[in-house]
């Protein structure tokens, strides 16, 4: 009863309260904070993906290149254009955004006469939401597809310390389709592989669950996937569309994972018989990736190839180099015999330059080809390092895959920073670990630790194995006592390694000095080319580019029957190796078809 | 605990499925088909639960199934309750509710004309809702491919085209390099 009397009076309040209506809805009418009104695109974080196309359901997306926006590694340089004729708003694109460069604004009016105008590409075409505050926004949290790559299992420190077995396991299936199913297939990557591998086809083999066809995609560009399963210095994951709001597709896992599940006769009736002979023959110069693989191709095509490896085995420095518990030989050993099974013909233990000279080749061949690697190792040519206890990283390498006997010391110094350093400390300390139970092993590198030559991951895990490593030391001298044995490495404090020309030229503070105690040192400092085998009238007939034999952009030397392809005239690795081989295969067989039709 | 509650008491009269409570007072349970009906009335003339505030259907298509979700509101209590019903996707059939709430017979029109679900008996089912002489599958089900009938359906407006990024980028940045 009381509350109807007052009830009148106390709606009086209300007279004090902000209005809820809006003074005038005709000029000042603001979508809501979460409005999906005009689409606004940043960019400079946009990397052209296409993901947004993809996913919009009522085709209003094109991908288009821009002025001023360049295709660059990670970045195809188109950005999307949207059709507000097709568009109905739902925001997909949005939510997709592989790098959150797409949102919509909270405006949502717009007049023109001229439909066209409504072709419209966010950022490009400026508008005044261009820099609006509000609007809609993926969420924080919630994406698409997830953040997280699939963790691969792998052998902890205390597993692998004391053997050289394979770290890295390998996914399962269900481990690897997972993995997969994060791909959106934009194809980023692609052209940032050496090899222009097509990785988002042979990961959708995977979804799919279709490893033939996967296995048929991955031999399409690279007769090393064994290899570069494991090894690769995945180029392509640095530019993959997932890097930006987490983990990069593990696109090397997922190559190793296809070429695990088929077996090896099967992969030799997927990628069938090589063509017809041609009656064309063909030399090669070391059984590495490069060689060996121009040695795959050329046979493929028909012509006859004979490769001359020094070695009891192939692989160059993916056998005599990276070390087992990265790589297993067994693994390389199938690539391999896929290229053997193509009819490629490897003479091992035949030393060309000893064993037949390269003027027997040019005479009896019909092209050459040297893919001979970097196999000597530098030198840092300081006081002391002609020392019999100092060794070559390159050389201490192959003694271990050769099953050569090493006197393992006790205690040793490893110069250098990169992955070779990285390759040697490990391997020696695992030898230490089986012999006297204890690791010794000291790195010393130019660099400080964030501009460290070696993968991170090689660092991390050298650590996690006890190297105790060190930036920032230059190498003054070894230390050998009166009686000639060597007691260590004399260090000073790197002040800066580059002068203001970027030359190298490394500058020390001799006040902190350190001597390491090793009873052997090992140089990883970098490996060149063995060229002794060309001989002196070859080698003074070739034209040379600052140490390296000049080659064309096909690979072909000043000599028309010599090709090189590989570390010793590019470098560094094995991706590049493999897209040399083929670049140089495909010249060979040009040049050699062309002769015939001359016949 | 007021949710399980009423689970337990619908429990002593009527086989139930799985409960999941969401909130204090809303909640879903899981129904067989056949106990559906009497245990709407039963919610309706029993529990308070007079209001019907929605019936709508989710295409399980990995399962071969629809679920359709009854969600009932006990205005008193301030309470809801959903009852989830799994229908066989290849056989999408289910009785009508209209004669417990006349306005089910839209939303089940509606069932009928997104997602293919008949509802015998209900009133004006066969009559065309919102799409007018659609033809094919139901949109709402998954396998409608929105993109294939948008292109088939509209034209592209002039001056519409696009590029691959991985075939834009061999052309821009190593299309003809190394090769012979």
């Amino acid at each position: 009863m009381i509350r109807d009397v007052l009830s009148p009076f106390t709606a009086w309040k209300n007279l004090f309260r902000e209005p809820v209506t809006i003074k005038d809805p005709l000029n000042e009418r603001p979508g809501s904070a979460r409005y999906r009104g005009f689409h606004q695109n940043d960019l400079d974080k946009c990397i052209g993906c296409g993901t947004c196309e993809t996913i919009c359901q009522n085709g209003a997306i094109d991908m288009l290149p821009v002025d001023g926006v360049p295709a660059k590694l990670g970045d195809s340089g188109l950005r999307p254009r949207i059709d507000y004729g097709r568009c109905c708003w739902c925001a997909l694109c949005v939510d997709v955004c592989m790098t959150g460069s797409l949102t919509m604004s909270n405006e949502y009016k717009w007049i023109e006469s001229d439909p066209d105008k409504y072709l419209y590409m966010p950022g490009v075409d400026k508008k005044h939401w261009d820099n609006a505050e509000l609007g809609y926004r993926r969420h924080e949290e919630r994406h698409l597809s997830p953040g997280d790559r699939v963790d691969m299992p792998e052998l902890h420190a205390e597993e692998r310390i004391g053997s050289f077995i394979e770290m890295v396991k390998g996914y399962d299936i269900a481990q690897a389709q997972l993995e997969a199913d994060r791909c959106v297939s934009c194809g980023l990557c692609i052209a940032s592989c050496p090899a222009h591998m097509a990785i988002p086809d042979y990961i959708k083999a995977v979804r799919n669950g279709d490893y033939e066809r996967g296995v048929q995609l991955l031999y399409e560009t690279n007769p090393f996937s064994q290899v570069c399963g494991r090894v690769c210095t995945h180029c392509c994951e640095s530019a993959c569309a997932a890097r930006h709001e987490g983990d990069p597709i593990a696109i090397r896992w997922l190559k190793r994972h296809i070429i695990d599940q088929v077996p090896q006769e099967r992969i030799l009736q997927l990628i069938g018989k090589p063509a017809a002979p041609t009656g064309k023959k063909v030399a090669i110069v070391g059984a590495g990736p490069a060689g060996l693989t121009t040695a795959f191709d050329l046979a493929r095509l028909g012509h006859a190839v004979t490769v001359f490896e020094a070695q009891a085995a192939g692989g160059g420095m993916t056998r005599y180099g990276i070390p087992e518990y990265r790589l297993p030989y067994d693994a390389l050993d199938r690539d391999i015999a896929v290229i053997t099974a193509m009819g490629v013909e490897i003479k091992y233990n035949h030393r060309v330059g000893t064993d037949i000279s390269m003027q027997q080749l040019e005479t009896d061949y019909d092209a050459v080809v040297l893919a001979i690697g970097l196999h000597q190792g530098r030198s840092t040519r300081i006081p002391g390092s002609d020392h019999p206890q100092v060794r070559k990283a390159v050389d201490l390498l192959r003694q271990i895959t050769t099953g050569e006997k090493i006197d393992v010391p006790k205690s040793m110094v490893v110069i250098g920073g990169g992955n070779v350093a990285m390759d040697i400390a490990r391997s020696m300390a695992r030898l230490q670990m089986q012999q006297y139970g204890e690791i010794r092993v000291t790195l010393t590198a130019l660099e400080d630790k964030a501009h460290f030559l070696a993968d991170p991951v090689e660092v991390k895990e050298s650590i996690e194995e006890q190297i105790n490593i060190l930036d920032s030391r230059g190498p003054q001298a070894c230390v050998i006592d009166a009686d000639g044995k060597l007691l260590g490495l004399k260090t000073w404090k790197v002040l800066s390694i580059f002068d203001e020309d970027r030359r190298f030229a490394p500058k020390y503070d001799p006040a902190d000095e350190q001597i390491h105690e090793g009873k052997m040192i090992v140089e990883a400092i970098g490996q060149m080319a063995d060229v002794s085998l060309l001989g002196d009238a070859l080698t003074e007939k070739l034209e040379w580019n600052r140490g390296r034999i000049q080659i064309d952009p096909n690979g072909r030397t000043s000599e028309h029957w010599l090709w090189s392809a590989g570390d010793c005239v590019k470098g560094p690795d094995v991706i590049n190796a493999v897209a040399d081989g083929h670049r140089v295969a495909t010249s060979i067989h040009c040049v050699l078809t062309q002769q015939e039709a001359k016949i | 605990m007021v949710m399980q509650a009423l689970y337990d008491t619908l429990k002593q009269r009527f086989p139930l499925g799985e409960l999941t409570v969401q909130r204090d007072n809303l909640a879903f349970i899981t129904v067989e088909a056949v106990r559906l009906y009497p245990l709407l009335r039963y919610l309706r003339d029993h529990e308070g639960f007079s209001h019907l505030v929605l019936l709508t259907a989710v295409d399980w298509l990995e399962d071969g199934q629809f679920q359709l979700t009854y969600l009932l509101n006990n205005r008193a209590k301030c309470q809801d309750v959903g009852l989830r019903v799994m229908i066989p996707r290849d056989k999408p059939e289910m009785e009508s509710i209209h004669d417990l709430w006349p306005a089910a017979a839209t939303y089940q029109r509606e069932l009928r004309e997104m997602f293919g679900i008949d509802f015998p008996g209900s009133p004006r089912l066969e009559e065309e809702f919102i799409l007018e002489g659609w033809h094919g599958i139901p949109p709402y089900r998954r396998d409608f491919d929105t993109l294939a009938y948008a292109r088939e359906t509209f034209r592209d407006r002039p001056g519409r085209e696009t590029r691959d990024p991985a075939q834009h980028m061999k052309q821009q940045l190593y299309g003809d390099k190394g090769d012979v």
